[in-house]
């Protein structure tokens, strides 16, 4: 029983090695961007750590995937009933209400809302005929956008864009139509004077910030000028740990949380930040292909939301970092000071390792062929 | 291939790649070909480079009695742009008044929250409790430290000469210019010695490189150059004769003059009075209002160093150098007898001497005894006003021998002088009036010790001084000033030993006109001067007026056989050189003899 309790074999083991790895290293590189402030941020982390490889390692032994699957219309409505919570209870930090404090934790509802979206799209797209019609669309897109609303008003531009952005991939991997696509892409971009117009100011300044950084080097593209310049003093192999001066004296703001990259790239150099970069593609691609394999259609579209999740989560979280994209609050995944990230990408990782599972034991596969068109 | 490639999974595999890629290749760029220009900002990012000013070089009087030094005090000092983050101004204003009860000024808060500069001194010279205070509540004062600075330190001694001492300041944006080695909170020599030495006294101040953090907070020390302390400097000034200086002319009860006793073997200045005072430490450290207008508008200028910056006619006190320069040209033997009577006529102009029952038969020494006017007409005529110029040039008079210390120098008239000024040809007029030391001729009271110097010390004209010593840090050695001969001049002895015997007669002759000096205890020999500054028929009118009255001289040399001292002493408005500037000489003399700071 015990032996039984402790064996990984059925695991995706690369996926598991690959996320113990970014939450161990996630306490060494807090440590670093924390310590000098005599901060004990690491420790809180161990301690989400030590949950979130609980939750990873032994919960994909403990549930069925579809069963929560079938939940899907109740967590959505606990998820949304969360966010007008916070909107009545929040505490506010820095003019935005994004927290819950329940005393000894902060809970973040946007990001429980992620993996909520993504589970209730895969299932309504598991009951819905595929390829994806257009009126079957607007329902998928009607009930993203409730969240993407809330969130995007708390204000939180960056974990809004990260609602959508997973059912985006989800609804492209359902076959929608590529004319569709196209022209939803043309009107997109043709209303983008009118989505300036709904930005909020600080929004809009980070956007011109990251466009001319320069000008506004004192404001708003501060954290920019001094992130681009801890991760490019950091050369090919780094200024060693703990010795990175950029976010030791206060000059990178949030280093321990969005600005965690800058950390490790001013500190561990090309070498190590490039590797990351890859850990992140492989890890997002493999959960993708996981997806791709999949014969069941929930657990398929489960995937496709988690890999592509991570995929553009990690991305624009180091394009901010490296100055390829404007700063919007985005975390790190794994790798971010922050309970409630951790927590959900633990559990959207244990439901990956459930979902291979599950298909491994089930035995039944179809064709590549048949499950190509999706 | 193909078929995966057109599937969708295919294409979000090649967009993500893409992204990758795009920012690998980012990081490439950043990291590897631009990592250098990167690492080089960020080095500089956190280095800050902090100045340490040193404490300045203490001044001492020849003797080594101190005379200036400093102190550490300590003051508290805000940086603006972090007490406005974390404050409400309102939090911080009340938190100085309660804790540390320091009032904040509308100005101070103007600053803190306009963020005008980046540093802010809230109060120079912190009370011990208020620093205990401070420390024990500090968390309540982010941004807010103590910053510890030299203060100048003036003894009571120095009160005696605060025209020679000067004052130190902060260095105006000019002199920051000017010189790289110095700093904003440094202090340097504004006026007198402290300006004169300034680099001597100055040292070097310390520079400390520290890691700091955005908010300007010092976290490590990379590395450190000590501060060098300045040097002590050691005057040529004994404070004891400048202390007797000082009381001999209070005691005299005249307002205003000046008194300058050199050491005429090396020309070094041993006391230098300007008359009146003022307190030193009071106006380095600020006055008030009214304590400033008191100074400034003080009609006997206590401010204006009179010693180098008052121009006056010497008087009579110029005869002895016409009398070498007579000697010296050929003009008259020591033994010339000449007739001078009561008045000297020129055409239809009549000049008179002072005692108009004239002088009679008189050689030079004599005349000298005398003080007789009509003698020196004459013997100047013959001279003529090239030859006089020439002596009063080639003794220094108009020159300044050591331009550090001397400010001003003498107006010496000569032919081109009164053709560019008063733009009339010379008159015999003119060298009559030069030859007692009248009409335009004007020097500063400093000036009256070269017209004896090179008469009583064989000759030589030497570059006055102030600065006897310093003690160099660096090499731990006392270095010594060195005597400097700027020309010789080969007088004849006997024509030096007329000259001098002419002021030993003025001494201790019958006739002299400062018997006064035969009480001292010294043998000694001088020259009165009296200086006429408006004409015999307007003083008649404003007789009491004081700035109205003539100007009184003295100067005198001692021991006579082997002068160790020259002095000149300045009665401004004195009335008479004789009977005020002598016994005020005299005073200085005795209280020397007896206090053995000069022996036969």
């Amino acid at each position: 029983m015990v032996k039984e309790i402790l064996s990984f074999r059925e695991y995706d083991r690369f996926v598991l090695f690959i996320t113990v790895f970014l939450l161990l290293w996630s306490v060494v590189n807090i440590y670093s961007a924390s310590f000098h402030e005599f901060s004990s941020l690491y420790i809180k982390q161990i301690v989400f750590v030590s949950i979130s490889l609980l939750i990873i390692l032994f919960l994909p032994k403990l549930v069925d995937y579809r069963k929560i699957l079938e939940l899907s219309l109740l967590l959505y409505i606990t998820g949304i009933i969360l966010l007008i919570a916070v909107k009545i209870f929040g505490t506010t930090v820095l003019g935005a209400k994004r927290w819950i404090n329940l005393g000894f934790f902060q809970l973040q509802p946007s990001e429980v809302m992620k993996v909520i979206t993504i589970i209730t799209t895969a299932h309504i797209l598991s009951k819905l005929e595929l390829p994806l019609s257009l009126k079957d669309f607007f329902k998928v897109m009607f009930l993203t956008a409730i969240p993407f609303i809330l969130i995007k008003t708390q204000p939180d531009l960056g974990s809004a864009v990260l609602i959508l952005l997973p059912v985006l991939f989800m609804v492209f991997f359902a076959g929608f139509k590529s004319k569709y696509i196209l022209i939803f892409n043309t009107l997109f971009l043709m209303s983008m004077p009118i989505v300036w117009h709904f930005l909020e100011d600080y929004q809009k300044n980070r956007i011109i910030a990251f466009l001319n950084p320069d000008a506004y080097s004192k404001e708003f593209a501060y954290q920019i000028i001094q992130s681009v310049i801890a991760v490019g003093s950091g050369q090919l192999t780094g200024k060693g740990f703990l010795e990175g001066s950029q976010s030791k004296y206060y000059f990178l703001p949030e280093q321990h949380t969005d600005f965690i990259f800058a950390t490790i790239g001013e500190e561990w150099g090309f070498v190590v930040s490039a590797g990351l970069v890859l850990i992140y593609f492989f890890l997002s691609i493999k959960i993708l292909y996981t997806g791709y394999r999949l014969t069941d259609i929930g657990g398929k579209f489960v995937c496709y939301g988690i890999g592509s999740l991570i995929g553009s989560q990690a991305f624009i979280n180091i394009a901010m970092n490296i100055g390829l994209f404007p700063v919007v609050g985005v975390p790190l995944p794994f790798l971010s000071y922050g309970g409630t990230a951790l927590m959900v990408f633990s559990v959207m990782m244990a439901m990956y390792q459930n979902i291979y599972i599950i298909d491994k034991k089930t035995k039944f596969k179809l064709s590549h062929s048949e499950v190509e068109k999706y | 291939m193909a078929e995966f490639l057109k599937s969708r999974f295919g294409v979000v595999f090649i967009l993500f790649f893409i992204v990758a890629l795009t920012i690998v290749g980012r990081l490439f760029y950043l990291q590897i070909i631009k990592g250098q220009h990167y690492r080089e900002i960020s080095d500089r990012n956190y280095m800050r480079i902090f100045v340490t000013n040193p404490p300045r070089g203490r001044i001492y009087d020849r003797n080594g009695v101190l005379l200036a030094y400093d102190v550490p005090t300590f003051q508290l000092v805000c940086l603006p742009y972090i007490v406005k983050k974390n404050y409400k101004i309102e939090d911080f204003k009340k938190h100085m008044k309660d804790l540390l009860n320091i009032e904040l000024t509308d100005k101070q808060v103007e600053i803190i929250q306009k963020n005008l500069y980046p540093q802010l001194v809230i109060q120079k010279s912190l009370s011990t409790q208020q620093m205990k205070t401070f420390w024990n509540y500090s968390y309540l004062f982010n941004g807010v430290y103590i910053d510890v600075v030299p203060k100048r330190v003036y003894t009571p001694e120095a009160n005696y000469l605060p025209h020679v001492i000067g004052y130190v300041g902060y260095p105006s944006e000019k002199e920051l210019q000017k010189n790289p080695d110095l700093n904003m909170n440094m202090l340097v020599g504004k006026a007198g010695v402290e300006k004169i030495f300034d680099s001597i006294l100055r040292g070097k101040p310390g520079k400390r490189a520290v890691l700091v953090d955005a908010m300007g907070r010092q976290k490590k020390i990379l590395w450190e150059e000590e501060p060098e302390k300045g040097n002590d400097v050691y005057l040529t000034i004994d404070i004891r004769l400048q202390k007797i200086a000082y009381e001999s002319f209070v005691q005299s009860g005249n307002p205003s003059g000046a008194v300058v006793i050199v050491d005429p073997n090396s020309y070094e200045i041993l006391t230098l009075l300007s008359y009146p005072t003022y307190d030193l430490q009071k106006f380095y450290e600020g006055m008030t209002k009214e304590e400033w207008q008191n100074l400034t508008s003080n009609i006997y200028k206590p401010l204006l160093n009179k010693v180098f910056s008052g121009l006056y006619p010497p008087g009579s006190i110029y005869k002895p150098l016409v009398s070498i320069a007579a000697l010296e040209e050929g003009v008259l033997t020591p033994q010339t007898r000449i007739l001078s009577r009561g008045e000297f006529n020129i055409g239809k102009y009549v000049y008179r001497n002072w005692d108009k029952r004239g002088c009679g038969y008189i050689d030079v020494s004599q005349a000298l005894e005398m003080s007789c006017d009509t003698f020196y007409y004459q013997i100047g005529l013959k001279l003529g006003v090239d030859n006089i110029v020439k002596y009063t040039r080639g003794f220094g008079i108009g020159e300044k021998l050591n331009p550090d210390i001397e400010s001003k120098t003498a107006i010496v008239p000569d032919r081109q002088w009164k053709r560019k000024v008063i733009k009339t040809g010379w008159f015999h007029g003119d060298t009559v009036n030069l030859s007692i030391g009248q009409g335009y001729i004007a020097i500063t009271p400093f000036e009256a010790t070269k017209i004896i110097l090179p008469i009583i010390n064989g000759g030589y004209v030497l570059k006055p001084n102030l600065l006897k010593a310093y003690f160099d840090n660096k090499t731990q050695k006392l270095i010594h000033s060195q005597r400097e001969v700027i020309r010789r001049y080969n007088f004849k002895s006997y024509n030096v030993e007329a000259v001098k015997y002419g002021m030993y007669r003025v001494v201790y002759g019958p006739n002299g006109t400062a018997k006064v000096m035969a009480t001292v205890p010294i043998k000694n020999a001088g020259k009165t001067g009296t200086a006429q500054v408006y004409s015999y028929m307007t003083r008649q009118k404003k007789h009491h007026r004081w700035e109205l009255r003539d100007h009184g001289w003295f100067i005198d040399f001692a021991p006579y056989d082997q002068p160790k001292i020259a002095m000149a002493v300045f009665v401004e408005h004195g009335e008479s050189g004789g009977k005020v500037a002598a016994p005020i000489a005299a005073s200085i003399l005795r209280k020397a003899y007896y206090e053995k700071i000069l022996e036969e």
